[in-house]
């Protein structure tokens, strides 16, 4: 292969007048690149929210529930408890009574909300769910000082404190120390003649902590109260009707939960134990991310495909332009194999760059997605780049073309002047709907924003947006541009330089993402609540990076055999020939 | 003296939808090892023709071409492929450098060609990459463009790129060099130039030549001139 290479990665680094060939290559290059960076950026966010989701759902939820198949109390808890504690894989079981109940608040005549109440053996609770931990306030149930106070306060019996969800405590609008009523029993009355009546029955608990998982469903939904006093407020004394057990490893919730309904020794002819592991109470939910992410990769598969395309018409036009070297090389002694493995080789070469390129890309932006730093302000993006492209200009021309030089040179400070100004007429623009713009913090910034203020004071509206739409316009494609202009003279260069120079901007390029790409904050855009989390959640899947390196490396091939075989199967002398 | 290249009764046709273009109608040639042949002819005769068939770029319709006793018309796309590599140099009337390489890089293709099918097979004794550039310079130097080497042909004159040509066809010691119009592009100063690259390595290494040409000054110094008439050999 040997003398392939040698041909091959001469067509791909030409140094010719006509420069064109290669940045072709190079587009392509990007093409593949940006693909698999994209792949692999998009997958691992979809992963992060998955991961992200379940991890909330498991700090904080059981992993198996094991309660009678007809919700019933039982009794003998505490002893089944410890059978169960005693399977392999267990970590930790707790009693807790769980029920709804309808919410008044005093001084209110009817029904505010029904929640669900779980009434929880503290120390057993927290080795299952860590519930002390996501609470703020007291979790002293029984002898919070807040209760006396509001016994005095209200002249009510007070049962107990309660620990509510801080959505749903900003629901009722209730905080510490208030309290609230709530409606135990709600039954038919056996006493009651010809119309029926009801039989109610009311217990009165103040507010002790604010519980916050993040996780919607619970801050919206629970109050936690003593377990005790719930079994006192159903009559059921030493009887709860839900076990909660926490596992060493969730995935094994399935396999084990037969084993903890053996366990717990149930006499099972009169209850029936039936246990419900966390994957099938959110089976719905981890079943549409699935779905999602499945969707989401094939589409993915596309712009990949897309990008081999981008390598199949580079390819056609290397070469149409290069078929009477073909037939200078078959008429030397090249044969149709070798012809056909130097361009299978060059586009192999251009697949497996930007396959690597990209998914290097790829993965450091998932990096800085992920990491919290304070990042150094955005101009100096523009500073560096700056700086890095007259150094370029300069030694690009400084031998040969001074006018060429002082043209680029111009050409940069302007698109400079004009994407500054663009800043400032957006930012202006942007002030005539909004009172402030308050994503501004560098100095920089500040004044911008500051010259951006007074401009709706000078200018008239219509002036206004009309120049921020040219301006804007003819900034950005100054801006393109550039970039090609700096390839174009980066072509130019020595062999040193050229290697000085792509280090040097790929140096840049990492800066200038570090400064530009941050974790994306949820909370501020609203979304924190559907999600059920505060930061976009990164998460790499290293199974699913190498997968995507290998099915994109295997397009990029495929995509070079017909062009290849196109080049071979030229005759020797139509090439020659070839004009 | 021994003959190197003998060709019988060889026909050639083109055909362009239904009718038929004969262009050779029975050549009968034998070349003999180390002579200088010119061929002329006039325009679209079938010269070049000839010579790509000679050189086994194109198959004739008829007939057979001995190399050796060896008919090469019975060899298969590959064997022919490895036979143009091996006992074949081209020198066209536009030069056929590659661009992107340098002269000396040209002038080493066609060895790197040959030693890549080599390291496929059995045949390990290929020489070296150091020794194959030294051959090259050698090369060159005989056609005294020793401070050449590195250039690129665009740096090059019109006679430069053409005795690189000539450097280039040598490269594997082919039996024959095939030559089209090889003065066919530059002025008569640098053609005298090119000529006597030729003829001093006609000397000096007894290569064997086919020229073909409308150049009288070549047929003047050919040791031997044949003209294809009518598709035919007149000598």
């Amino acid at each position: 292969m040997k003398f392939e290479w040698f041909v091959a990665s001469r067509y791909l680094l030409s140094r010719r007048k006509q420069s064109f060939i290669s940045i072709i290559s190079v587009i392509s290059i990007l093409g593949v690149g940006l693909g698999v960076a994209i792949v692999i950026i998009v997958i691992a966010v979809l992963d992060g929210v998955e991961h992200g989701l379940r991890d909330r759902f498991l700090a904080n939820e059981a992993h198996v529930v094991l309660r009678l198949i007809d919700h019933s109390f039982f009794s003998g808890y505490q002893e089944k408890i410890d059978n169960i504690s005693q399977v392999e894989g267990v970590v930790a079981a707790s009693p807790v009574v769980y029920s709804q109940m309808g919410v008044f608040q005093l001084g209110q005549k009817s029904l505010t909300d029904a929640i669900y109440i779980k009434g929880i053996d503290l120390e057993q609770e927290d080795k299952v769910t860590g519930f002390s931990q996501y609470v703020s306030g007291s979790v002293e149930f029984q002898t919070s000082p807040l209760i006396e106070v509001a016994e005095r306060r209200e002249a009510e019996t007070i049962s107990g404190g309660i620990v509510l969800g801080y959505r749903l405590a900003n629901q009722l609008g209730l905080s510490e120390g208030d309290v609230l009523r709530l409606v135990v029993k709600l039954e038919d009355n056996p006493m009651s003649v010809g119309s029926p009546t009801l039989f109610v029955d009311f217990a009165n608990f103040v507010v002790i902590g604010v519980y916050e998982s993040e996780l919607a469903i619970y801050d919206s939904r629970i109050g936690y109260i003593d377990i005790s006093t719930a079994q006192k407020l159903y009559e059921n004394f030493g009887k709860v009707n839900v076990i909660l057990v926490r596992l060493e490893d969730s995935e094994m919730a399935p396999a084990l939960s037969p084993i903890i309904e053996e366990a717990a020794g149930f006499s099972e002819v009169i209850e029936i134990p039936m246990t419900t592991t966390w994957l099938e109470t959110h089976s719905a939910l981890f079943a549409a991310l699935k779905m999602e992410r499945i969707a989401t990769i094939i589409i993915e598969a596309l712009i990949i495909l897309v990008a081999a395309f981008n390598i199949i018409s580079t390819l056609i036009m290397t070469v149409m332009e290069k078929t009477r070297d073909i037939g200078t090389l078959r008429t030397i002694g090249a044969s149709r194999g070798n012809i056909m493995r130097i361009f299978m080789l060059q586009g192999s070469v251009i697949g497996m760059i930007g396959t690597i390129a990209g998914s290097a890309l790829g993965l450091y932006i998932c990096w800085l997605l992920s990491t919290n730093i304070i990042r150094p302000s955005h101009w100096y993006v523009l500073l560096v780049c700056v700086i890095l492209s007259i150094c370029q200009i300069v030694i690009t021309y400084r031998n040969i073309d001074i006018v060429g030089m002082t043209r680029s040179i111009f050409v940069l400070i302007g698109s400079i002047i004009l994407i500054l100004s663009a800043n400032i007429l957006v930012i202006a623009s942007l002030l005539m709907f909004r009172d402030s713009v308050d994503l501004l913090v560098s100095f920089a910034d500040r004044l911008l924003s500051s010259v951006a203020n007074v401009l709706p004071f000078v200018l008239p509206f219509w002036l206004l947006t009309i120049l921020t739409v040219v301006i804007s316009i003819v900034s950005l494609s100054l801006f393109i541009f550039w970039i090609f202009m700096m390839i174009r003279s980066w072509f130019k260069l020595s062999a040193k330089w050229k290697i000085a120079f792509f280090s040097s901007w790929m140096i840049a390029i990492v800066f200038g993402l570090f400064c530009l790409v941050e974790p994306i904050s949820l909370l501020e855009l609203g979304f924190s609540e559907i999600y059920q989390m505060n930061q976009l959640p990164i998460k790499v899947n290293w199974y699913f990076v190498c997968l995507i390196n290998l099915f994109s490396f295997e397009i990029c091939w495929l995509a070079t055999i017909y062009p290849a075989w196109q080049a071979s199967k030229l005759k020797p002398i139509e090439a020659l020939q070839y004009e | 003296m021994e003959t190197l290249i003998r060709i019988d009764n060889l026909h050639k046709s083109f055909y362009d939808g239904d009718s038929e273009l004969k262009v050779l109608k029975g050549v009968n040639l034998e070349v003999s090892k180390s002579e200088i042949l010119a061929i002329m002819g006039a325009s679209g005769v079938g010269k070049s023709t000839l010579l790509h068939i000679i050189g086994t770029l194109d198959r004739p319709s008829k007939g057979s071409i001995f190399y050796e006793s060896q008919d090469i018309t019975m060899f298969n796309e590959n064997e022919l492929t490895q036979f143009r590599n091996d006992a074949i140099g081209f020198v066209f009337q536009f030069h056929q450098m590659l661009p992107e390489f340098t002269a000396i890089e040209n002038v080493v293709m066609s060895r790197l060609i040959k030693n890549n099918k080599r390291s496929r097979s059995v045949d390990t004794k290929s020489s070296g990459s150091n020794e194959i550039y030294e051959t090259a310079e050698k090369l060159l130097d005989s056609v005294g463009l020793s401070d050449r080497l590195n250039h690129y042909p665009s740096q090059l004159s019109g006679g430069e790129r053409q005795r690189v040509a000539i450097a280039r066809a040598m490269m594997n010691n082919p039996k024959v060099i095939l030559a089209d119009e090889p003065t066919g592009n530059i002025d008569d100063k640098t053609s005298d130039a090119v000529l006597d690259v030729l003829w001093d390595v006609n000397e000096r290494l007894h290569q064997t030549f086919i020229i073909v040409t409308h150049d009288t000054r070549i047929s003047e110094r050919a040791k031997r001139t044949v003209q294809l008439i009518d598709g035919k050999i007149a000598e």
